[in-house]
C-alpha cells in the first residue's frame, strides 16, 4: 500500500492506494482537482519512490511554479532524476519542450505515456488533464488509450493518478471512463448560489469498502489539500427552540460563555458541539438571534457551510427578526433552513403559510418540526445535505 | 487621448491624424499596439516596413526585426538603395534582427544578429522574446516588425502559427513595443486570417494602388492612394 | 422584467422603445453574445458595460482573454475609463487568462488573479472565486468574457463549448447579467450556431450596425460609431 498523505483519504481507502493501482479524481467543474495528484505524487517523491507528470494544460515550468507556492521542491527532484515530464504543452503553444519526453502530436500519445510508466516501476504518474485529452482524441479512443495505460500500469506497479473536470460529456462516456478505474474519487462543489466550498468522498475502491464520508477541505498555499471540520450555525429568534435543536442534532452540546471582540465586547452565550449525520461531519455552533448575530457570523462565516433559522410556528411576530438573520446569511452565501419548530401547539402556521407570511423564495427549504415530539429533525438535517450535495 | 509615433512613410502621419491634431501632424501608429499590412504580393508591404524601423532608429528607439524572405544583406541593401542607411544603427547596436531565412548563413551570429528558421517557431519565439526582454532594459519603446507571417504560415500548422503569433505579439507589448506583422491576403485559410486579424489592434491594406486603413485605434476608416518611388512609399494627397 | 443599462449611449433607449422594459437596457440575470468580425467594437461594448455597471456601483466580474491586464487597463484609458477605483473599493475582479503567455510568473492579489489560456479547469476554478467575491459586493453584477476568440485559437471547439455552459450556468445561478463576445469565423459554423444557441440573447456588430435579438425574439437594429466615447448608436428601429 501507498499512502496519499492526503488528510482522512488514505483511512478512507483502508491504508492507501496498492501498487499498480489507477486513481480518477473526478471533479465537479470550478474545483481545485490537481492539487490531490501533486500532492499524492510529492508524498511519493518523499518516501523514495520515483513518478512523472503528464501535463496538457500547462508547461512545467509553471508546474515547478505551482509544487513551490505549496512548498515543495520539485525543481530538486527532477534535477536528482527522481520525477520527469511527459509535456504535452508547450509544443502546442510554440514554447520550447522541457520534458524527458515531449508531444508534438496527439497520436504519440499512447506510446510516450507507456514509455513513461515504463520509466517509474513501482511509482507513480500523475496524468493532467484527462479531460482535456479527449477532444483532441475521440471518445472510443481515449477509452482505449486508458485502458491500454492501466494495464501496462498494473503490471508494472505503477500507480496511475488521473485528474478529470467533469464537464458535459456523454454519460456513457463518463461510465467507461470510470469502469476502467481502480479507484474513484469525487470532487464536489458546495453551492449556494455560488461556490462556498469543496469536498472529497471515495465512491469506488477494487480492495475494500471506502468509507461514505464526505469531507470538506481547502487548497492551502504553501500547504496543498487541508480538510477541514465545516461549521454549522443554528439561530432564531427569541424561545423558538435553538438550544434544544443544538442538543438534538448535536448530542453531547454544552453551553459556552464566549467573548467577543467587536467595537464593544460582548459576552454570547452559545451552545456547541460535533454533529455526525450521514457521513457528514460538522462543528455546530447555536447562537443567541439577538443583534449579536451578527457579529458571530462575522467571526464563523468562514467556514460556516450552512444555517438552520429555528423559528417559532406560533409567534409570526417575530418571523421579521429571522428574515433579518436570512438576509445576512444570504450576503454570506451560506445555505440555509428554516426549522418551523411547535408544529405540535395547536395555533402553529404550516410551512407553507410561513413561506407566505416571511415572503420566502422556495428554494429555502421550510422543515416543520417537533422538538418537543423529537419529530422532524432528521427532516430538517436531510434538507441542508441535499443543498450542499447537490 | 491616444499617442502616436511617427510611422516613417511620407503622407502617412497626415492621413492617420485627427483633424484637431492636422496642424501639428501628430498622426502615425498607435503607441504600443500591434498592427497588420495585408494586401497581395509586391505592393510594398516590406518596403512599408522598412520605412517605419528606420523612422524608430532616427528617434533613439531600437527595432527588433524578424525576417522570413529576405536574408540580413538583402534588406541592408535594399534599404540603401531607398536612401536608407544602416550601418550606424547596426554599430549602435540598435537593430535586432532575427533572421529566419534559412539560405543567409554568411553573417555570424551576435547579440544583434541570430540566426533561426520558419520551420522552428518555437525557436524564432525563444529567440524573439530573449531579444525583446535585453531590449526594455535598456529602452522604455522599441518597433517590432515581422516580414512576413505567410512564409511561417505556409511553413507549420496554421493554427499552432496562430497562437505563437499571439504570444508574440503580447511579449513585444509587454516590452513597451509597437509592432508591425505583414501578411498575403488569402494565402492562409479564412479562420486563421480572422483570428490574426482580431489579435492585431489596426489593420491596414496595401492593393498595390490604395492604401486602406481599415482599423485604427481612435479613428475611423480612411484610405488615399499611394505610390512607390525610389524613396519608399509615398502616401499622395489629392484624392481626400 | 428588470433590466441593466447596458452605458452604450442609444442602445437602452433602443430596447426600451422596443421591448417597454421599464429602464431600457439589458434584460437582467441573461446571457448576451455580442459577435461580429474583427475590429467592429466587440472589446470596447464589453469596456463601456463594464465601465458603466462599476460608474453606478454594480460590481463586475471581467475575463479578459484577448489582452493582459496591462494592456486591458490602457485601452480603457483611452477612452478615459479608469479602473483603479473599482478595484479599490473591491467592485471588480479580472481574471487574466492571457498574460500567463509572457512567461513570466503573475501574483495574484485580491482583485486579480491569472489563468492559462489552455487550461479551462483552471479558468473554471477562478471563475468560482471570482463570482464569489463579486456576489458578496451585491448579487445583481455583471459580468464580461472578452472574448471566446482566444479560446477557440488554443483549445478544441468542443472544450470552449463545454467551458462556456458551465461559466454561463454558474454565472446565472449566482444572479449575473452576463456578456460574452466573440469574434465571428473563428471557430466552424456547427460550433457558431451552437455558440448563438446557448446564450439568452445576440448582438451583431457588423462595423456599420448593432442588431439585437433578444430570447424573446425582439429585434432592434441601429446605426453605430466608435467614437472617443466609445460607441455610439444612432437612431434605431424596431424590426
Amino acid at each position: 500500500m501507498k499512502k496519499t498523505h492526503i488528510p482522512k483519504l488514505d483511512d478512507f481507502l483502508g491504508g492507501g492506494i496498492p501498487e499498480g493501482s489507477s486513481v480518477l479524481f473526478y471533479a465537479d467543474p470550478g474545483v481545485e482537482c490537481e492539487a490531490f495528484g501533486y500532492q499524492t505524487l510529492q508524498s511519493r517523491l518523499e518516501e523514495g519512490d520515483s513518478g512523472f507528470i503528464f501535463t496538457n494544460v500547462t508547461e512545467p515550468s509553471s508546474i515547478i511554479y505551482e509544487f513551490e507556492k505549496f512548498g515543495w521542491d520539485l525543481e530538486k527532484k527532477v534535477d536528482d532524476k527522481r520525477v520527469f515530464f511527459v509535456d504535452g504543452s508547450s509544443y502546442f503553444i510554440g514554447a520550447p519542450v522541457t520534458g524527458k519526453y515531449g508531444i508534438e502530436d496527439y497520436s504519440q500519445i499512447e506510446d510516450v505515456v507507456i514509455k513513461a510508466i515504463n520509466d517509474v516501476p513501482d511509482g507513480l504518474g500523475v496524468i493532467n488533464n484527462l479531460s482535456t485529452l479527449i477532444d483532441y482524441l475521440d471518445d472510443g479512443e481515449t477509452v482505449r488509450i486508458i485502458n491500454k495505460w492501466n494495464q501496462v500500469a498494473n503490471d508494472n506497479k505503477t500507480i496511475l493518478i488521473y485528474i478529470f473536470t467533469e464537464w458535459d460529456y456523454e454519460n456513457a462516456l463518463i461510465e467507461q471512463i470510470k469502469d476502467s478505474m481502480d479507484c474513484l474519487v469525487n470532487l464536489s462543489t458546495i453551492e449556494e448560489r455560488v461556490i462556498i466550498g469543496q469536498g472529497f468522498m471515495v465512491t469506488g475502491a477494487s480492495w475494500t469498502t471506502p468509507s461514505s464520508n464526505r469531507v470538506l477541505f481547502n487548497i492551502m498555499r504553501p500547504g496543498g489539500v487541508k480538510i477541514f471540520i465545516p461549521k454549522i450555525l443554528v439561530t432564531g429568534p427569541f424561545n423558538a427552540g435553538k438550544s434544544s435543536f443544538v442538543k438534538k442534532i448535536a448530542k453531547n452540546s454544552v453551553s459556552v460563555d464566549r467573548m467577543a471582540l467587536g467595537q464593544v465586547p460582548t459576552t454570547i452565550a452559545m451552545d456547541i458541539g460535533h454533529m455526525e449525520y450521514k457521513g457528514f461531519n460538522a462543528d455546530v455552533f447555536g447562537t443567541p438571534g439577538q443583534e449579536r448575530f451578527d457579529l458571530i457570523l462575522d467571526i464563523l462565516s468562514k467556514e460556516a457551510v450552512g444555517a438552520f433559522i429555528v423559528v417559532d410556528s406560533t409567534a409570526p411576530e417575530t418571523f421579521a427578526r429571522a428574515k433579518e438573520m436570512m438576509k445576512r446569511c444570504k450576503a454570506e452565501a451560506i445555505p440555509k433552513v428554516i426549522v418551523a419548530n411547535k408544529q405540535d401547539l395547536p395555533d402553529s402556521l404550516s410551512p407553507e403559510k410561513i413561506r407566505k407570511v416571511m415572503n420566502i423564495d422556495q428554494s429555502i427549504p421550510i422543515v416543520p418540526t417537533s422538538l418537543h415530539l423529537n419529530e422532524g429533525i432528521e427532516d430538517a438535517m436531510d434538507a441542508l445535505l441535499e443543498i450542499l450535495y447537490r | 487621448m491616444i499617442v502616436r509615433i511617427a510611422s516613417g512613410i511620407s503622407g502617412f502621419d497626415e492621413l492617420t491624424s485627427s483633424e484637431d491634431n492636422l496642424a501639428l501632424k501628430l498622426g502615425g501608429f498607435p503607441e504600443n499596439s500591434a498592427t497588420l499590412i495585408y494586401g497581395p504580393p509586391e505592393v510594398g508591404k516590406s518596403t512599408f516596413c522598412y520605412q517605419f524601423t528606420y523612422q524608430g532608429l532616427t528617434q533613439d528607439e531600437p527595432c527588433l526585426y524578424l525576417t522570413t524572405d529576405h536574408g540580413i544583406q538583402d534588406i541592408y541593401d535594399t534599404m540603401k538603395g531607398i536612401g536608407l542607411n544602416l550601418d550606424d544603427y547596426l554599430e549602435n547596436e540598435m537593430l535586432y534582427v532575427v533572421d529566419a531565412v534559412s539560405s543567409d548563413m554568411e553573417v555570424e551570429e551576435s547579440d544583434i544578429y541570430q540566426r533561426s528558421s520558419v520551420h522552428n517557431p518555437t525557436d524564432m519565439l525563444v529567440k524573439v522574446s530573449r531579444v525583446a526582454r535585453s531590449i526594455s532594459q535598456k529602452s522604455p519603446r522599441l518597433r517590432g516588425v515581422v516580414d512576413s507571417v505567410t512564409t511561417i504560415l505556409e511553413s507549420n500548422n496554421e493554427m499552432l502559427i496562430v497562437r505563437v503569433l499571439k504570444t508574440y505579439i503580447l511579449r513585444i507589448k509587454e516590452a513597451g513595443g509597437t509592432v508591425i506583422i505583414t501578411y498575403i491576403e488569402g494565402s492562409a485559410d479564412s479562420r486563421t486570417e480572422t483570428l490574426i486579424k482580431s489579435m492585431v489592434d489596426n489593420i491596414i491594406k496595401l492593393d498595390g494602388e490604395k492604401i486602406i486603413i481599415e482599423a485604427m485605434k481612435g479613428m475611423g476608416r480612411k484610405e488615399d492612394a499611394y505610390r512607390t518611388t525610389d524613396e519608399g512609399i509615398v502616401i499622395l494627397h489629392d484624392e481626400q | 422584467m428588470s433590466t441593466v443599462e447596458s452605458g452604450i449611449p442609444g442602445l437602452d433607449e433602443l430596447l426600451q422603445s422596443e421591448a417597454g422594459y421599464d429602464l431600457g437596457g439589458i434584460p437582467q440575470n441573461t446571457s448576451t453574445l455580442v459577435y461580429g468580425p474583427p475590429k467592429v467594437g466587440k472589446s470596447i461594448f464589453s469596456y463601456q458595460f463594464a465601465n458603466h455597471g462599476l460608474n453606478l456601483e454594480e460590481p463586475c466580474l471581467y475575463i479578459t482573454a484577448d489582452e493582459g491586464m496591462k494592456q486591458l487597463q490602457q485601452n480603457m484609458i483611452d477612452f478615459g475609463w479608469y479602473l483603479q477605483n473599482a478595484m479599490e473599493k473591491e467592485l471588480l475582479y479580472v481574471i487574466d487568462s492571457i498574460s500567463s503567455l509572457s512567461g513570466a510568473p503573475i501574483e495574484t492579489t485580491n482583485t486579480y488573479t491569472p489563468s492559462k489560456i489552455n487550461d479551462p479547469t483552471d479558468l473554471m476554478v477562478k471563475v468560482g472565486i471570482g463570482t464569489r467575491f463579486v456576489f458578496k459586493k451585491s448579487n445583481e453584477f455583471r459580468s464580461v468574457f472578452d472574448s471566446l476568440t482566444t479560446p477557440f485559437a488554443f483549445n478544441p471547439e468542443p472544450m470552449v463549448i463545454r467551458f462556456l455552459k458551465t461559466y454561463i450556468r454558474r454565472l446565472q445561478e449566482a444572479g449575473s447579467t452576463l456578456v460574452i463576445t466573440y469574434t465571428e469565423g473563428v471557430a466552424d459554423e456547427n460550433t457558431e450556431k451552437i455558440l448563438k444557441s446557448v446564450v439568452d440573447n445576440v448582438i451583431m456588430l457588423d462595423g456599420s450596425y448593432l442588431t439585437f435579438r433578444s430570447s424573446e425574439g425582439l429585434m432592434g437594429t441601429a446605426e453605430y460609431q466608435i467614437t472617443n466615447q466609445g460607441l455610439v448608436l444612432g437612431e434605431g428601429e424596431i424590426l
